[in-house]
């Protein structure tokens, strides 16, 4: 009854309809002020001139590699709801499920010392485990929790994904402990290599490497082959392929396959750099992660990695630029906030984000 | 006509309401007295005093709360302060021998219950422990998020003694916030600030230090302490940080600390997140040479676990017990009791919750009255301002004597010792470790009174 | 013929039951609960736990299926015997598990998975030697098995009344804590009911219980069909919101009645607990407004009960409280500004993205909620709202002398303000607004077409929620006196999310419901307490694929959902032509009922 309702209106009618003009003057009252509010944070802090000018570069390669771990993230959310319409919130668990599972063959390598002589084998075995314990995880998920709700109204699977987090972060905490554990590494990746004359760490090339290239992988898999294509055909419209013989069920699967596949890389990136592992240590990525693929476009690979990227960058070099100008105290405190306020106004232009389309409004 | 049925029965509900909160002012006392003085001839009524008094039947255990952080990331510090505890209930018949002592004839029990190192915990537990009318005392909070106006607040209305072994935040006695039936054997954090600020200044020479708190009570109390005394002394605070105590990456962080060019980062915190910044400091070029340094929070052995040998040369600062003290021969025998049962100590205040449970349960064998079948009644009221008169008890963790804002170790002077890692002694590879400088001060010395 | 398919499910389904057993093994349930004996000295909780995994696989076992187009069902006798067998797989996967652990040296599991201890293996074993212990739970886990294939195949007029009464043996076990504590007030002798020795309910009390319990259920079920019977013949009145008919609103003042009488049956520690879920039924309510009624996304919904809570801090505090701020109102006078400006603050917020689409409102609210808690915490704002030391010395409310701090009289303070939102609620629901908040929910894009101005009524829905919010932000800041920001985390917004959802959405007594099984269940049963947020994630999951309209739902919102259900049930089914052609010449007329 409603669906015919809605084809006889037309678009545009609803547009102009709900279209206030004082809504759209507070909006970009709003977006000037905060655009103007930091250009002058930027302006007073590069005045002050107490950053020096390799301080700058530190921090901006600091916000790559942290980028870089959110844009892996991303991409396992961008995927699954591009193709489910959902957002699979304990997608940071899949996440942790990967670095826990490294995490005890990496202790057992660390203690026979085969981890320091062989890194790039134990390395490779530890991404394999890593992977495999996020597919299992994602898998899971898949099956148990989300295949009965495809259908439902969005609340629905957004619960159960938020039931599905906090689920799986206490049965890591229940099997494992509550504390955070130092993750063994190979001390081979300690020091930096100087590159185009900047030297940078190890861990963080080595994170951005590995970061561009399943991004690249990702676009080519998806782009040219016909599983890729399989999962476009399913995210774009879910009845009709199912009608042109595309097996649903099995593509929903690879997403998530893929998508934990990702985050197992994310995993054991986040090990090399920030050496620590915890039951808890998923969520609060998982959020950033999830809001830089909002930033970003959500749907899109290439939205998904410039939201890490960009999300990464205003994390690191945000509360330096911005807050230091006005003399606030601890400015790193407030980053989040810079975050959110920079995401809130994307959304309030491009309500798809960056990449997203632009009138993502009220589908 | 629906309407007004539904008017009638929120006026019916309304009424009913009132008519409770009314009954229940009259039963829901709470507290109370809970019974009837034993012996003849004393002269405390637990009838009409005030808060009453605890009763023990005859054979029935004496039930002691514990209210420390026993779960989660600062589960060091808390399981460590119940092993000083349990050690204390061992110690009753005078020796360590793994065999719990008596006290007054009467078994002693714990009721523990977890603080959660939050104002959360402190409330539920010490809620909990406050309506159970057995409980003679309470042994906490680790952390002093979990006391300063929660925990202390709800055990003194109920007129339960409150002693911490760990609570070291400088708020907890202020006089314009000091609880009444609340007391610490913990040092009180402005000496800490104050040792630390002269360790830095006059041992290591240095003028310009910037400070990192992680938004607990106690990491800000140990930062702001420190900006005073530091300044006072002459220094420069170049830079006020804050981290949360979830957060992983703090290189960006450390990259702007360093352009403001101090000679050390005082991080007063908790694991993990000093063994992080430990690590990560050495990928900050702008870092090298800038010393760092920690207080108790730090001093876990999760810290040595998880920094490795990034943490060497990181600074770390906590009390120990006084050099040349009456108690000595008693805690050798002490660590060798802790190593024993427990394995090494995990933190530093285990010795404070063992002279804890001691100082309080003295004032109970003053003010106990033991009935002539076995009973036993502890008047609340006597038993604080017996414990609150404590004088020059000879503990473990220094000479105790406790004034009426809740510190015993305030006229005693508290020792502070500075450890640099690896060598300190809540490492396991390094038990004995000795302090590369200490200072021993009063609180009134720290303040310069 | 359905020999083969059922053994495979039997198989299955035993083998899943063994897998929840180690699950709550390894997750260290069945440690932490061993000390609690629910029935005699026998049963103890982590017995029964360990017992439950395989009684619910042969219960799902035996339960009629859709097979190769035929509903199968099994007889009653060979029900008991593949619940059995069900029940004998999963105790025997558990066992095989057990033996593992004995075999494999004890640093190696125990290094992984800390639960697995000694004593964890003499609990699983029933404190027998290995050999023995693992015949006893192979034979109970069969028994169990049996058990639940049996409870699966009777008719649900018995089945029904045993299921409740052992809920309700379990339930009054698990409280005894509660129960007791009541009864004794009440002056009711406890001592058949509860054993002094062990806390739990003494074999007889259990048996009792059990009786009365089962035969309630059977005469309540059999006065509700004959009603229902009556019903048919009358049209049912058309309802819109919270129950108008007559059974309904007797229970919800029954419910209130009840909810007003708690405290006094109850100690001083568990009405603290009662306080904090009359905290949390506020929020449901305010949040029931804004996701249930008005169908937002809102995931932050902690932003109001922070702006609620340092407001009235700033405004009631003694100087010295933590902030330089200094006005010295009263409670009572404060709350209205703090109402107010909880709902300035939710209109400044919600203007501009009030319009995103769901899923973006929803990260944009938990972004809100966060930048909410990163803000008290701030040092930045430590002159104002005190920092990461937070506010104290916030003063009691009280009338002419009457202080409301104790537990008893804020849980009734607590309580008048839900009476007063949820008839605000209720009011809102039944009105125009309501109407409006019910089109705009089914449909946006009709309602806009219709007139209904979208963002007005959304403003409306947030600014509501955003004035209940605070109002229980007051509340809590005057509960202790004293506020810490690391109160006002993201796990608020979830919890308040939770409540509403469990209860149902869009229903009043469902948010009552709700919040006393998350809250104050949790708050009394201080077992579980170190599994809350555990049993959270499974009950969200759980209710989301079983019942997504929650336990108590909103009868219109029922029908949106089971509209949905049925509209995809017969798209699916589209077999019959007839039935093919008649759907598209009436696209207006959607499925019946």
């Amino acid at each position: 009854m409603a669906g015919a309702a809605r084809e006889a209106i037309p678009r545009r009618a609803v547009g102009r309809l709900s279209g206030l003009p004082t809504r759209r003057i507070i909006q970009w009252v709003l977006g000037i002020a905060v655009v103007v509010g930091a250009a002058l944070g930027a302006s007073k802090t590069l005045a002050l001139n107490t950053f020096s000018a390799s301080a700058w570069r530190d921090l901006v390669v600091f916000g790559v590699a942290q980028g870089a771990i959110y844009a892996l993230i991303a991409l396992g959310y961008s995927m699954v709801y591009g193709v489910l319409r959902m957002i699979n919130f304990a997608h940071g668990e899949v996440f942790m499920a990967g670095a826990f599972s490294s995490y005890f063959v990496a202790r057992t390598l660390d203690h026979s010392g085969f981890l320091d002589d062989n890194p790039i084998v134990a390395l490779l075995i530890l991404l394999l485990v890593a992977m495999a314990g996020s597919v299992g995880v994602a898998v899971l998920l898949e099956r148990v929790a989300y295949r009965r709700l495809r259908g439902a109204t969005r609340l629905v699977p957004l619960i159960t994904a938020i039931g599905a987090s906090l689920f799986l972060q206490n049965t890591a905490r229940g099997f494992f402990g509550a504390q955070t554990r130092g993750y063994p590494t190979p001390e081979i990746l300690g020091g930096s290599w100087t590159i185009f004359g900047v030297p940078i760490l190890r861990a963080q090339v080595i994170v951005i490497v590995v970061a561009l290239v399943s991004v690249v992988g990702l676009s080519l898999f998806v782009a040219r082959t016909r599983t890729g294509k399989s999962m476009r055909a399913v995210a774009e419209d879910k009845e009709i392929a199912s009608l042109m013989g595309i097996d649903v069920d099995r593509v929903i699967v690879t997403t998530f396959v893929i998508g934990g596949m990702l985050a197992g890389v994310a995993a054991i990136l986040f090990a090399i750099v920030f050496q620590v592992v915890g039951p808890f240590m998923g969520f609060i990525p998982g959020i950033k992660a999830f809001t830089a693929a909002v930033l970003g476009g959500i749907g899109s690979i290439a939205g998904a990695a410039l939201g890490g990227l960009l999300l990464g960058l205003l994390e690191s070099v945000g509360p330096s630029l911005f807050l230091t100008g006005f003399h606030i105290p601890g400015p790193n405190q407030l980053r989040d906030v810079i975050a959110f306020a920079i995401l809130v106004l994307v959304l309030i232009f491009r309500p798809g984000g960056i990449l997203g389309a632009g009138d993502a409004e009220k589908v | 006509m629906r309407k007004s049925r539904w008017l009638t029965m929120v006026a019916l509900v309304g009424v009913l309401t009132l008519v409770a909160a009314a009954c229940s002012k009259d039963n829901g006392g709470g507290g109370g007295s809970t019974g009837s003085s034993g012996a003849s001839g004393s002269a405390i009524d637990c009838d009409t005093v005030q808060f009453g008094c605890v009763v023990y039947g005859p054979g029935e255990p004496i039930r002691v709360g514990t209210l420390l952080a026993i779960s989660g990331d600062v589960a060091t510090l808390g399981v460590d302060s119940v092993h000083g505890v349990e050690l204390a209930i061992d110690h009753l018949d005078g020796k360590f021998d793994a065999t719990p002592g008596q006290l007054l004839g009467h078994d002693v029990t714990l009721q523990q219950e977890d603080d959660l190192c939050s104002k959360e915990g402190g409330q539920s537990g010490a809620t909990k422990l406050a309506a159970d009318p057995t409980i003679a005392f309470v042994i906490g909070t680790s952390c002093s998020s979990a006391a300063l106006g929660v925990a202390d607040t709800i055990l003194s209305d109920k007129g339960t003694i409150l002693i911490s072994p760990s609570n070291t935040a400088a708020g907890l006695t202020a006089p314009s916030q000091h609880q009444p039936f609340y007391l610490r054997t913990a040092q009180n954090d402005a000496i800490q600030a104050k040792v630390v600020s002269d360790f830095v200044f006059t041992k290591l020479g240095f003028t310009k230090a910037a400070t990192i708190h992680d938004e607990s009570p106690y990491a800000a109390g140990l930062t702001g302490g420190f900006k005073t005394f530091f300044e006072g002394l002459g220094g420069t605070v170049t830079d006020e940080e804050a981290i949360t105590s979830t957060d992983t990456d703090f290189k960006p962080l450390l990259t702007s600390i360093a352009q403001t060019h101090p000679q050390l980062i005082y991080l007063p915190d908790f694991n993990p997140a000093c063994a992080l910044i430990a690590i990560q400091a050495q990928d900050i070029p702008d870092l090298k040479g800038v010393a760092l340094m920690g207080s108790d929070g730090c001093g876990a052995s999760t810290f040595f676990d998880q920094a490795g040998s990034a943490g060497d040369g990181f600074y770390l600062s906590g009390p120990i017990a006084s050099p040349g003290s009456t108690t000595s021969a008693l805690s050798d025998e002490y660590n060798a009791a802790y190593k024993d049962q427990f394995g090494s100590p995990t933190a530093d205040f285990n010795a404070n919750a063992f002279d804890a449970f001691n100082v309080v349960t003295d004032a109970i064998k003053t003010v106990a009255i033991q009935g002539s079948d076995g009973s036993l009644s502890i008047p609340r009221v006597a038993l604080k301002d017996a414990v609150f008169q404590t004088v020059d008890f000879a503990g473990l963790s220094g000479t105790l004597t406790c004034i009426s804002t809740g510190d015993c170790q305030a006229p005693g002077a508290v020792n502070i010792g500075v450890y640099q890692a690896p060598d300190a002694p809540v490492n396991p590879a390094t038990p004995d470790a000795k302090p590369i400088f200490n200072e021993q001060l009063t609180l009134a010395e720290a303040l310069g009174q | 013929m359905d020999g083969t398919p059922l053994t495979r499910h039997a198989v299955r389904a035993g083998l899943m039951g063994g897998v929840g057993i180690v699950y709550l093994a390894l997750v260290g349930m069945i440690q932490a609960f061993s000390g609690t004996s629910l029935i005699g000295d026998v049963a103890t909780l982590a017995r029964l736990l360990i017992l439950f995994p395989p009684f619910i696989a042969g219960y799902v076992v035996v339960r009629p299926r859709v097979q190769g187009g035929e509903t199968v069902t099994v007889a009653p006798i060979r029900a008991l015997t593949v619940g059995a067998v069900t029940g004998l797989i999963a105790g025997g996967l558990t066992a095989a598990g057990v033996a593992l652990v004995e075999i494999l040296p004890e640093e190696t599991v125990r290094n992984i998975f800390v639960a697995v201890t000694t004593q964890l293996i003499d609990i699983v074993t029933f404190d027998r030697s290995t050999v023995q212990g693992i015949a006893i739970l192979i034979i109970l886990a069969a028994a169990s098995g049996a058990l639940g294939g049996f409870l699966g195949v009777i008719r649900l007029r018995i089945r029904r009344p045993i299921a409740v009464g052992i809920i309700v043996v379990l339930l009054l076990g698990m409280l005894q804590d509660v129960f007791r504590v009541a009864l004794i007030q009440l002056g009711v002798p406890t001592a058949w009911l509860y054993s002094a020795r062990f806390g739990g309910l003494t074999y007889l009390g259990g048996v009792v219980v059990f009786a009365v319990a089962a035969a309630a259920t059977l005469v309540w079920a059999d006065r509700r069909r004959l009603a229902r019977a009556q019903d048919e013949e009358e049209p049912a009145p058309d309802s819109r919101g919270v129950g108008q008919r007559p059974t309904q609103m007797l229970i919800a003042v029954g419910i209130f009645v009840v909810l007003a009488l708690l405290p006094v049956l109850l100690g001083t520690f568990l009405s603290s607990v009662l306080g904090r879920v009359g905290l949390f039924l506020l929020m449901g309510l305010g949040l029931n407004i804004v996701v249930g009624y008005a169908g937002l996304l809102d995931l932050g919904y902690v932003a109001f009960f922070a702006v609620g809570a340092y407001t009235t801090g700033v405004l009631t505090a003694a100087p010295d409280s933590g902030s330089s701020i200094h006005v010295g109102l009263g409670f009572f006078e404060a709350a209205p500004i703090v109402i107010v400006i909880a709902v300035v603050t939710g209109v400044i917020i919600g203007g501009p993205v009030l319009r995103l689409r769901g899923d973006y409102l929803a990260i944009v609210t938990l972004g809100f909620g966060e930048i909410a808690r990163v803000l008290v915490t701030s040092d930045w704002l430590k002159p104002f709202l005190g920092g990461a030391q937070g506010l104290i010395g916030i003063p009691a409310p009280s009338i002419l002398g009457f202080s409301f701090r104790d537990p008893q009289p804020f849980y009734y303070l607590a309580l008048a303000f839900c009476a007063v939102a949820a008839f605000i609620s209720w009011r809102l629901a039944t009105s125009r607004v309501g109407r409006a908040w019910t089109a705009m929910r089914e449909d946006e894009q009709v309602a806009e077409a219709m007139g209904v101005s979208t963002v007005k009524y959304k403003l409306l829905a947030f600014a509501c929620g955003a004035g209940i919010g605070s109002l229980s932000g007051a509340l809590f800041a005057v509960q202790i006196g004293s506020l810490a920001p690391s109160s006002f985390s993201i796990l608020i917004s979830i919890q308040a999310l939770a409540i509403i959802i469990l209860g149902g959405m869009g229903s009043i007594p469902g948010v009552i419901v709700g919040g006393l099984v998350l809250i104050g269940l949790p708050g009394f049963l201080s077992e579980f307490q170190e599994f809350q947020l555990l049993i959270y994630g499974a009950v969200l999951v759980t209710i989301m694929l079983l019942r997504p309209q929650g336990l108590v739902p909103n009868v219109r919102r029922m029908r949106e959902l089971r509209e949905d259900e049925e509209a995809q049930d017969q798209w699916a089914k589209d077999l019959d032509a007839d039935t093919a052609r008649a759907f598209s010449a009436e696209p207006l007329g959607g499925p019946p009922g």
